[in-house]
């Protein structure tokens, strides 16, 4: 019984952590090798349990290995901590771990020029890779919360991690300290929302742990359907916060400012995925309304549009990935809440296929984004510089790191055979469908969502090619020509294995993720639905719309039979100024940052300097002025006090004698 | 038979001229010595009625008050040696000892 010690696998990182932490400075490459081998140790520990669950009676009965033991109790609520494995936990756990081995291997090309300060990065990204695991393996919400705000953490000290001495100068680390602060404080918000979930939970469902409440969620939506949908919201604010979904995505972009390994990281195997798999995880409890299911399914299909439109013309190499990222989350989330919403009416094979997507499609995401930022990575090692208008050319310099690149942008763009194509076009399917099926309102936004996803797809397969086209074909520009030729091996390793499975993992639905990723014994035929694709003339339009965009930008920058500053009046239009200003979200966060968030902390400020100080000093003052004036009375000499003392002795005898006479005595 | 007024009047007197002395003399170790006398009126005023009203408590009241003067004094005294160490005075009035309070 292998799974018994599933704790082990966020465990071995968390070890890790520490012994870089205290021992790192004196290892060869300052505890890099460690952090692979902690996080090798995680995956093939992973497999393990894979291997044993997938083959287990539970797996077959539909049902997951869980066990808990009692952490503390306050009243009648009882926390446990304790591991939670099913097939959604294995799929997890597997890619997670495998990324970041593969991450930490690049790391050490990648970051092999930065000192000293190696150590500190190679122990937060091990207590990063803790965070993702121990949130995937939890038994329950807390557990769960407490790995999700060490994500936050880790997430905030590594885009900073250029906050005190950056190599393009001052300028570029005061950009990446304020980058950190808003990730973690964009987040933040988001957590303030799941914590609020987290209470109305437990107050409905008397306890956190996954398996009761799943086993209760029907009960309790019958009994409290308002709190519920409130709870199920509030969740959904967490969610919107860590996977950067509309309109607390900004932060993402930002986050660029940290190194591009992390960015591989953030947007692969770790945090932003987490949000996703609070959906996922939590999808027993969220198909229980239908409305909320559509409201998540509103915010995934706002996300992937505004993200997509925003990358397309970016020109910094990172950013362009950071957007697609952000789109690709809005995929995901679309394909919950439609799956989720078909649920919720009773359609639960179609239920289960948009869960399967959501879950499909972040486990390829997750591996053709782990290439692309690292081929990124490689390229901006490269050339130095995030800027594509300075790249070009660099095909014949950087062979592998092209090619594997060029495979990550067919997988995003959804080409046939890789890796993004079956589950791009499962979602799109799903969102259909929840139109097909729908009812009232509801179909009238799943029409407009599945239009939104579809232009998305046109838009994916343009900005990516855009980009691939700007930074390997063309006339070799400025930093291009001071290239020094492929990165290391340590490098371009790692990419050549991701590009493997950019190309195949999608084919996993052929073989059994299928069942692996069933939801509540709702098992998908990947065989039936991957042929179905083909014979779904939507399929074909999507694919015609891909083709296009790549075909536009081979025109445009390649060819450049088409000027792209036609369509922009060379960058004055409208429509361009709001796209390089991110549609001014920027703004618009300072905005009410500023005007709400400052405004608030000067009224606290005041209340807290006047009104809270003001009434302890002016008692303290009081006091203080009354014993000097009393103490006037004391003046040192003994006689004076024992008169006093005497008179108040004369005093009470005459009132003694007074009180006898009135009341007869004597 | 001595009538029990004139034991009275007898602590009364006693009482009067201890706490004239308290209050009007400056030197410290007149002040304890006046004190006692107060005291001593007390016990006086207790034996009075012990023995007029055949009560033993108030002659076990005044072992237990001649023991507690006894134990005061020596408080009172030891006080009284170290402030003159420190002082160089035993006068109450004096600048030296009234400076003492805060």
């Amino acid at each position: 019984m292998i799974a018994e010690y599933t704790w082990l696998v966020p465990f071995i990182p968390m070890m890790c952590f520490l012994i870089i932490g205290i021992i790192g400075r004196k290892t060869p490459e300052k505890g890099g090798y460690i952090a692979i081998a902690g996080a090798l140790c995680s995956f093939l520990i992973a497999v393990a349990i894979s291997y044993e669950y997938l083959t287990s009676d539970a797996f077959a009965a539909g049902q997951p290995i869980t066990e808990s033991i009692r952490w503390f109790s306050i009243g009648d609520y009882t926390m446990n901590l304790g591991y939670y494995v099913d097939g959604l936990t294995c799929a997890m756990m597997l890619f997670s771990s495998f990324i970041s081995t593969l991450i930490f291997i690049y790391s050490l090309g990648y970051m092999h020029d930065q000192g000293e300060r190696k150590n500190r990065y190679y122990a937060e990204v091990s207590l990063f890779l803790t965070g993702m695991l121990g949130l995937i393996v939890s038994s329950n919400f807390l557990e769960l919360f407490i790995f999700w705000e060490v994500m936050g953490l880790c997430s905030y000290l590594l885009i900073g991690f250029w906050s005190f001495r950056h190599h393009d100068g001052d300028a570029a680390s005061a950009n990446a300290a304020s980058a950190a602060k808003k990730a973690f404080l964009v987040t933040r918000m988001g957590d303030v929302c799941l914590m609020g979930g987290l209470f109305i939970f437990l107050n409905l469902f008397h306890t956190l742990d996954y398996a009761d409440m799943f086993a209760n969620a029907g009960a309790i939506a019958a009994a409290n359907p308002e709190l519920l949908t409130l709870g199920l919201l509030l969740m959904f604010g967490g969610v919107i916060g860590k996977s950067a979904q509309f309109p607390l995505h900004d932060w993402l972009p930002d986050a660029m400012a940290g190194p591009t390994t992390v960015s591989s990281l953030i947007h692969a195997a770790t945090m932003v995925k987490a949000g996703v798999y609070l959906v996922a995880r939590a999808f027993p409890i969220y198909v229980m309304d239908a409305n909320v299911m559509l409201f998540v399914a509103i915010i995934g299909g706002i996300t992937a549009f505004i993200a997509a439109t925003m990358a397309l013309n970016n020109m910094n190499i990172k950013k362009v990935l950071a957007y697609s990222t952000v789109s690709q989350l809005g995929y995901m989330i679309l394909a919950l809440g439609a799956g989720g919403y078909l649920w919720a009416l009773g359609y639960h094979e179609l239920g289960a296929l948009g869960f399967f997507a959501g879950c499909f499609h972040m486990i390829n995401h997750a591996f053709f984004k782990a290439l692309l930022f690292m081929g990124s990575g490689s390229v901006i090692h490269g050339t130095g510089t995030e800027d594509m208008r300075l790249m070009g050319g660099l095909f014949s310099k950087m062979k592998i790191t092209a090619i594997t690149m060029l495979f990550g942008c067919l997988s995003i763009a959804g080409i046939p055979i890789f890796s993004g194509f079956w589950s791009k076009d499962l979602v799109i399917d799903v969102a259909m469908a929840a139109f097909n099926n729908g009812t009232g309102d509801a179909a009238t936004w799943f029409i407009i969502l599945w239009i939104l996803a579809v232009i998305t797809a046109f838009m994916t397969a343009f900005y990516m090619f855009r980009m691939w086209f700007m930074t390997f074909m063309g006339e070799p520009r400025e930093n291009a020509q001071h290239c020094h030729g492929e990165s290391p091996k340590t490098m371009t390793m790692p990419l050549v294995i991701l590009a493997v499975f950019a190309l195949i993992s999608g084919l996993f639905m052929f073989f059994g993720l299928g069942d692996m990723l069933a939801f509540q014994g709702v098992a998908i035929d990947g065989v039936e639905h991957g042929i179905e694709l083909f014979s779904n003339p939507y399929t074909y339009l999507t694919l015609a719309l891909a083709a296009i965009g790549i075909g536009i930008a081979y025109l445009m920058y390649v060819k450049k039979s088409i000027n792209p500053g036609k369509f922009n009046k060379d960058g004055q239009s409208w429509l361009y100024n709001a796209l390089t200003k991110r549609w001014w979200f920027p703004d618009l966060y300072n905005q009410i940052s500023w005007k709400l968030g400052y405004g608030v902390a000067k009224g606290v400020n005041y209340v807290d300097r006047q009104i809270v100080d003001g009434t302890v000093n002016g008692l303290s003052s009081a006091v203080v002025g009354g014993g000097d004036v009393l103490s006037k009375v004391q003046t040192g000499h003994v006689q004076d006090y024992s008169s006093i003392v005497l008179l108040g002795v004369s005093v009470l005898s005459v009132l003694f004698l007074i009180v006898a006479f009135a009341l007869g005595g004597l | 038979m001595i009538p029990m007024e004139y034991f009275l009047i007898l602590a009364a007197i006693l009482f009067v001229i201890g706490a004239y002395g308290v209050l009007t003399k400056s030197n410290a170790i007149v002040v304890l010595m006046c004190i006692e006398l107060m005291l001593n009126a007390a016990n006086i005023n207790f034996i009075t009625f012990a023995a007029f009203n055949y009560d033993i408590v108030g002659q076990a009241f005044v072992i237990m008050s001649i023991s507690v003067a006894a134990a005061e004094v020596a408080v009172g005294i030891a006080i009284l040696l170290n402030a003159y160490k420190i002082r160089k005075t035993t006068e109450l009035d004096e600048a030296e000892l009234t400076s003492m309070r805060w």
